[in-house]
């Protein structure tokens, strides 16, 4: 079984979907590497005592990895005020994208029959955490405004074409969730 | 109405130092092909409450001119912003208004 319909708004505050095993376990999977992506960034060692002291572990350098330089972009193009701001906020980001992921994670594990029901605010982590996936495959697949139509026509046997096919259907379903939040806007 | 030397004062004002410093800061959205057109709508009504149409207006100038202007103020507001929109998932960075 699949899902067709994607989130479906049920009432004021109620967006449920309902995955068939295979979806959800790939939106799992997906979830726990986005997980461990974010977690390469956490070794940080500070090297000022006073902030060892209150436990402070921020990066000031941008990541190396594409994908992690994408999920926790500079700030400023001045690449000294940026990694001023990098240091303070960097590990809240990242706790912030390590939770959204972890939602979608423990959403599907704790459900019955593969559907979850989402209200207002967990949604917005599945958003957050959809989208985050997406960024990454798409620094992955190398996703341009160009490349599409070349994606599309990937030969059968390429491994990046089941990466694209999750990338597009995620894409997919994020959208249903998006129209079912901004239909309560109208309304 | 005010006098001429008011005028003359006001207009010092302008290009003093302080001035300067009182220039408000922006924070700008960049044009990203991952990024689903829906979902930055959703983004900037969900974090700036601006109304759907404002909210359209700026997805459609990001997507077609490759940046917006989303939000404009104080410096540590707009690091505020910022953050909430790389919280989302948004390519978005701060600076001076340079208008």
């Amino acid at each position: 079984m699949t899902n067709e319909s994607g989130f479906v708004r049920h009432g004021k505050n109620s967006f449920i979907a309902t995955f068939g095993q295979s979806e959800s376990d790939v939106l799992v999977n997906l979830a726990e590497q986005l997980v461990e992506i974010l977690a390469e960034r956490i070794d940080g060692q500070p090297t000022d005592p006073l902030e060892a002291m209150v436990g402070f572990t921020g990066h000031d350098s941008p990541p190396d990895d594409e994908v992690l330089l994408r999920l926790l972009p500079n700030a400023y193009a001045d690449p000294v005020d940026s990694s001023e701001f990098r240091r303070y906020t960097e590990s809240v980001l990242r706790e912030k994208k390590r939770i959204h992921a972890m939602a979608i994670r423990s959403h599907l594990l704790n459900s019955e029959n593969h559907q979850v029901a989402l209200d207002q605010e967990t949604a917005q982590a599945w958003l957050g955490a959809m989208n985050d996936i997406r960024l990454a495959l798409g620094v992955r697949l190398g996703v341009d405004s160009q490349s599409h139509e070349q994606l599309e026509l990937l030969a059968p046997d390429d491994p990046m074409r089941g990466v694209y096919a999750v990338y597009t259907w995620l894409g997919w379903l994020q959208g249903t969730l998006v129209d079912a939040l901004l239909n309560d806007v109208e309304g | 109405m005010s006098t001429q030397e008011e005028t003359k004062e006001k207009t010092e004002d302008l290009s003093s130092p302080l001035f300067y410093v009182d220039r408000p800061w922006i924070t700008i959205v960049w044009d990203d092909p991952v990024n689903l057109m829906s979902y930055v709508t959703y983004v900037f009504i969900t974090v700036f409450n601006y109304s759907k149409e404002r909210a359209e207006e700026l997805m459609l100038k990001v997507h077609t001119e490759g940046r917006a202007v989303v939000s404009s103020g104080r410096r540590e507001e707009m690091e505020r912003d910022v953050q909430r929109l790389h919280e989302y998932g948004l390519w978005a960075t701060l600076q001076r208004d340079d208008q």
